[in-house]
């Protein structure tokens, strides 16, 4: 096979070729030359091939590159800021809580995980491993899938370490397991102060309250992880934490807001099913304001619920049920107050009328509901008379038990006449008849403007959400007719709901200065800074100073007054003042009232007012203002020593049993005491600032001029025989039963069938205004 | 026997395979950096696990090349069957699995693939083979013995280690070494032709059967329409792909690669032409095509000078490993055909490859030095 080559195959080697044994042969040759050839036509044809995928889909697979990349983002939950009282007490927070998510893909990357996976899984949080497994078999590719939901850090610590490098625990094998943070909504004192908290949403929404109406301020931002791209068209990858949400210090005083929900309970728990199925009333409900700067102390309503568990049907029980629009539904007859759901009707409920209760339930009858406030309106209408200068003070009235007012006999709570009355015993009694002629000597004009001056029919615009918009629910003076006018005057004819009522109230007493109701006075950062401060604030000035004073001294003579009708108000040891209120619902004699009781304390320099209002009451007379009146004095017992307000009146031996009764249960300790030089005062009845006259001083002395004016009137009611049950005075002629505070026919109906409420009939009838559907 | 002592060294074919490694390793480092890191939390992992095989097999090639090749000569039986012992060892308990796949054995804490063994020991069996019976060959009878005697070692490696990729390589060395060493074309044109046939058959089969039966099946599919797999078999292919047509003509430049950020699964093996098209665009991609087609081209040129037929055969087998490996990655990474685990030798991750490349390249460099001029 020795064969010389031919030197144009090899022309790039140097040198000629020698005599080897076996060489290459030509054909040798040629042959591989011919594989280089197919080789580099192979290289070419790839070439060519990828040519041809950058030009003809270059452009699609880039697009294709860029949107698979991870712009993705995750959320990082944030933090709701606190909600905590006036002493810094939490009444809700937020806490992490952590979500069990499976990774099957991961975990099944490697054989070894399973196992051992499966047993940590089993030993920290005893899942059944049977299903896991099945799951993970039957979804091998799943890379998320919730195992547990809001599990707390202790709860999973334990796995964590087990995953964590460096602790004694860890385990390698144990993959495709991740936790998920989130937070959620904690309340520690349950139902405390639930109307004014609200609550959130899953999702950290707030839902009535200042959870709703803080909602900005009490979220924070989300933060979050994503990618972009940059110029170059680089996938990068950024982390922007989250901003945790503002905190809340409120006004409400923890252990006030606790004492007045204690005495509401303790109202329906005494009045429950008494003359029906059901709470002790359709609503009861108590704001306690400091009458100097319109902090709102306490605020509470009965039904309540606990925030931990808004959707308990329980709470609903006992409840007067609401139709889709939220009004309360009607019984067959008039005189029913209202139909109250049973364990059979909550049963029955389809899920949209759950909600529609829980509705009812959640929203905030301090400031959601209106109402016709009835006799608590006329210090009002002494004060814009006074005001004014359409009377002095010192007028006498004649009461027949009636007016003749447009037609229509208006009368008196005591249609036996009250006699001669005075502007302060009209206040005193809660004579309709004075308060009709005051309101005629103020005239249409003056008393619509001055309603509005009080605020009536405006929002007060407390830092709450869901309060009533009241708006139309008065009389403007064009509309007002001598009737509207007459019957205004004793609080009937127009709604109003009470935070308005007590905002007002309070600028009565305090020397005219109308302060805006609020309930949040700091919003801090989650380090604890003050970022804002709520200041009190002066809206305007209602009456003066002078009218003020004369005022307080009217409402002191309710309490403190012989024929007071809110003596039953007054607490062991103090001297407080206020109004009382009986009133009617529509349709008019419909037997079904509002009682209520407003009041300030102490009586001679108000530090706070307490208004409480008792919606449709669970007795066959609704029409008892002493029941709210005991409601207030319960909670005054214990709140005034609970507020350091000295005691100023000598304790008989059955309030000092109650008082050392109360000390024992009391959720907070009395501490004030009784001063001596006070005590000798009160004593004598005389309880008096030295600029007070004396017809201020002892409530129920008459003045000169008064006493001169009246005569010796003796009401005619109090010669009738009490039924020794009740207490009550029987008028022998008809049997109607007379209230012996007060003098008022009790189920008696004062107006005229054909007074009409201001705005819709219906909304004002059935006192309930929804704001949500 | 030549005129002058043997000196000769080819310096041209040094400098391309060093500039293929070092390029190979940049290239290793940047397409696997990011998963090593989250893989093993250190990013130079499949680097330094490229390296230490690399620098020595640097040091066997230059130690090979001073040897003389003559004793390959007189082992072709010893090489045939030890390299058949080695890949039966995979079954032993020597035997030792990554990602699935049972493919290597552990000797003294180094992991070896045998096929890689196979594929050196075929190319030195069958150059004796061919030198010990010219005549033989050239008989219908001996051209199918040829071929017969690889089955054996393609059944083993196929059979064992489940690599029909290698089973493949082995085969095409031994048709091409055969293809130069024998007359005539009509038989090795008739035989690729009937292949191509039998493929084309198949793959008819295959697209109207649709997916069942046998895995390879799916993957012929996902070549046919890897976008229609696109989550499943086509993935790695499509991902590829969309590498290749995302560079452009000069790419985004060294390390910008998307694709390996998790994309393109184990990118530093088969599928690190598609990062280096992506990075390096079609300029950088042709490049490398034209160094591996000049490495050829010396490898020629030295078979055509080599001081004996057996050192030519050497050298021809060599380039037939070489060429079939680079052009049947390319193909794979175009989808030009269907997906087999094929490396890109000197620049994919694999340590007994680069080693045994090497070696090859020793041998090659061997025979250069012998030439006489």
């Amino acid at each position: 096979m020795r064969k010389e080559q031919g030197n144009q195959q090899r022309p790039r080697v140097r040198g000629t070729r020698g005599n080897v044994a076996q060489r290459f042969t030509n054909r040798m040759s040629r042959k591989l030359l011919l594989l280089f050839a197919l080789i580099t036509a192979a290289f070419a044809g790839l070439m060519v091939r990828l040519v041809l995928i950058n030009r003809n889909n270059g452009e699609e697979y880039e697009r294709q590159v860029l949107s698979q990349q991870r712009y993705d983002s995750t959320t990082l939950p944030y933090r709701r800021g606190e909600i905590q009282d006036a002493g810094g007490t939490v009444l809700a927070y937020s806490e992490k809580v952590y979500n069990v998510i499976l990774d099957a893909k991961g975990l099944l990357y490697s054989e070894d995980y399973l196992e051992p996976t499966l047993e940590a899984l089993r030993k920290c949080f005893n899942f059944d491993t049977a299903q896991i497994r099945r799951y993970i078999s039957d979804n091998p590719t799943s890379q998320y899938y919730t195992l547990a939901k809001q599990l707390t850090w202790d709860e999973i610590s334990d796995f964590r370490d087990i995953q964590t490098v460096g602790s004694n625990t860890y385990d390698p094998n144990v993959k495709g397991i991740w936790f998920e943070e989130n937070y959620i909504r904690r309340y520690p004192n349950g139902s405390m102060a639930c109307d004014v908290i609200g609550f959130t949403t899953s999702d950290n929404n707030g839902l009535y309250g200042l959870e709703e109406y803080y909602n900005d301020v009490l979220s924070g931002t989300t933060g979050r992880e994503y990618g972009y791209l940059d110029e170059d068209s680089n996938l990068e990858r950024t982390t922007i934490p989250a901003t945790d949400g503002n905190n809340l210090v409120t006004t409400i005083d923890g252990n006030l807001q606790s004492i007045v929900e204690k005495y509401l309970a303790k109202f329906n728990e005494d009045n429950k099913n008494a003359a029906r199925f059901g709470n002790g009333a359709n609503n009861v409900g108590c704001i306690i304001m400091d009458v100097h700067n319109g902090d709102v102390l306490a605020m509470a309503s009965y039904p309540k619920f606990d925030l931990n568990d808004p959707r308990n049907p329980e709470n609903l029980i006992g409840m007067a049920s609401v139709d889709e629009k939220g009004n309360r539904r009607k019984g067959d007859s008039i005189f029913e107050s209202g139909i109250y759901i049973t364990e059979d009707m909550l049963n029955e409920m389809t899920s949209e009328e759950l909600y529609q209760n829980y509705n009812a339930l959640w929203r905030n009858f301090c400031i959601s509901d209106t109402y016709e406030p009835g006799s608590v309106a006329k210090p009002f209408t002494v004060a814009t008379g006074l005001e004014n200068g359409c009377i002095t003070g010192n007028e006498v009235y004649q009461c027949n038990g009636y007016l003749e007012v447009g037609g229509w006999d208006i009368k008196c709570h005591n249609v036996y006449g009250d006699g001669p009355v005075s502007v302060g015993r009209g206040i005193e009694i809660s004579c309709n008849v004075a308060m009709m002629k005051i309101g005629q000597a103020i005239g249409n004009d003056i008393f619509a403007k001055f309603q509005s001056i009080f605020g009536f029919g405006l929002k007060t615009n407390v830092d709450l959400a869901g309060e009533s918009r009241t708006e139309g629910l008065t009389y403007t003076a064009e509309q007002m007719g001598p009737t509207e006018l007459a019957t205004g005057t004793f609080g009937q004819g127009f709604n109003v709901d009470m935070i308005e009522m007590i905002s007002a109230f309070c600028s009565l007493i305090n020397g005219g200065y109308f302060y805006e109701p609020h309930v949040v006075k700091r919003i801090t950062n989650s380090s604890g800074a003050t970022v804002r401060n709520i200041e009190p604030r002066v809206l305007r000035q209602t009456i003066s100073s002078s009218t003020s004073e004369k005022i307080v001294e009217y409402c002191n003579r309710v309490v403190a007054g012989e024929e007071g009708t809110g003596k039953k108000a007054r607490p062991a040891g103090y001297m407080i003042g206020g109004k009382t209120g009986t009133a009617q619902t529509i349709p008019r004699g419909n037997r079904q009232y509002v009682v209520s009781f407003m009041g300030y304390a102490p009586a001679k320099d108000p530090q706070i007012a307490i208004y409480v209002v008792i919606d449709r009451l669970n007795n066959y007379q609704q029409d008892q203002a002493a029941y709210a009146c005991r409601i207030a004095r319960n909670i005054l017992t214990e709140a005034l020593p609970y507020l350091n307000i000295p005691m100023t009146e000598e304790l008989s031996d059955q309030e000092r049993a109650e008082l050392e009764e109360l000390r024992k249960e009391a959720v907070t300790p009395l501490i004030a005491e009784v001063t001596g030089e006070d005590g000798e005062n009160a004593e004598n009845g005389e309880g008096t600032g030295e600029e007070e006259t004396a017809e201020a001083a002892g409530g129920g002395d008459l003045t000169a001029a008064e006493a001169e004016a009246m005569g010796t009137y003796e009401a005619k009611w109090k010669s009738f025989s009490r039924d020794p049950d009740t207490g009550f005075y029987v008028d022998p002629k008809n049997g109607n039963m007379i209230d012996p505070d007060t003098g008022a026919v009790l189920g008696g109906d004062t107006l005229p069938e054909q007074a009409l409420v201001a705005g819709n009939g219906n909304n004002a009838s059935g006192l309930w205004e929804p704001q949500t559907p | 026997m030549g005129s002058r002592k043997d000196n000769y060294m080819d310096y041209s074919l040094i400098f391309i395979v060093l500039f293929l490694l070092a390029f190979g390793l940049v290239m290793l480092y940047s397409t696997s950096a990011y998963e090593a890191g989250i893989q093993f939390g250190d990013s130079t992992y499949y680097f330094r696990h490229q390296l230490i095989p690399t620098l020595a097999g640097v040091i066997v090639m230059f130690v090979l090349s001073f040897l003389p090749y003559g004793w390959l000569q007189k082992i072709p039986w010893l090489a045939y069957g030890a390299a058949l012992f080695l890949v039966v060892l995979v079954k032993s308990p020597l035997g030792w699995s990554a990602n699935g796949a049972n493919r290597w054995i552990r000797i003294f804490g180094i992991s070896i693939q045998p096929a890689e063994v196979a594929k050196v020991a075929m190319i030195i069996f069958l150059a004796s083979f061919i030198i010990n019976n010219r005549k033989f060959i050239e008989t219908p009878k001996g051209f199918w013995v040829v071929l017969a005697s690889t089955v054996p070692m393609c059944l083993a490696v196929y059979g064992i280690t489940r690599n029909l990729s290698s089973a493949v390589i082995i085969f095409g060395i031994a048709f091409l070494m055969l293809f130069v060493a024998t007359k005539g074309y009509l038989r090795f044109f008739a035989l690729l032709g009937f292949g191509l046939v039998a493929v084309f058959g198949i793959v008819t089969y295959v697209q109207k059967a649709g997916s069942q039966g046998n895995f390879r099946f799916g993957r012929i599919l996902a070549w046919l329409d890897p976008e229609a797999y696109a989550s499943g078999k086509g993935f790695q292919t499509l991902q590829s792909l969309y590498a290749i047509g995302s560079g452009g003509l000069f790419g985004k430049g060294l390390g910008e690669s998307m694709q390996k950020l998790g994309f393109i699964p184990e990118a530093q093996n088969d599928m690190i032409f598609s990062i280096i098209c992506e990075e390096l665009g079609l300029f950088g991609a042709f490049s490398v095509m034209l160094m591996f087609l000049l490495l050829l081209w010396r490898m020629m040129i030295i078979a055509l000078n080599a001081p004996d037929l057996y050192g030519a055969m050497l050298v021809v087998g060599v380039m037939g490993h070489l060429s079939i490996q680079v052009i049947l990655n390319i193909a794979v990474v175009t989808n030009t055909i269907p997906n087999t685990g094929i490396t890109l030798p000197f620049i994919s991750y694999g340590g007994s490859a680069v080693l045994l490349l090497l070696a090859e390249v020793g041998i090659v460099l061997s025979v250069a030095r012998r030439i006489v001029y």
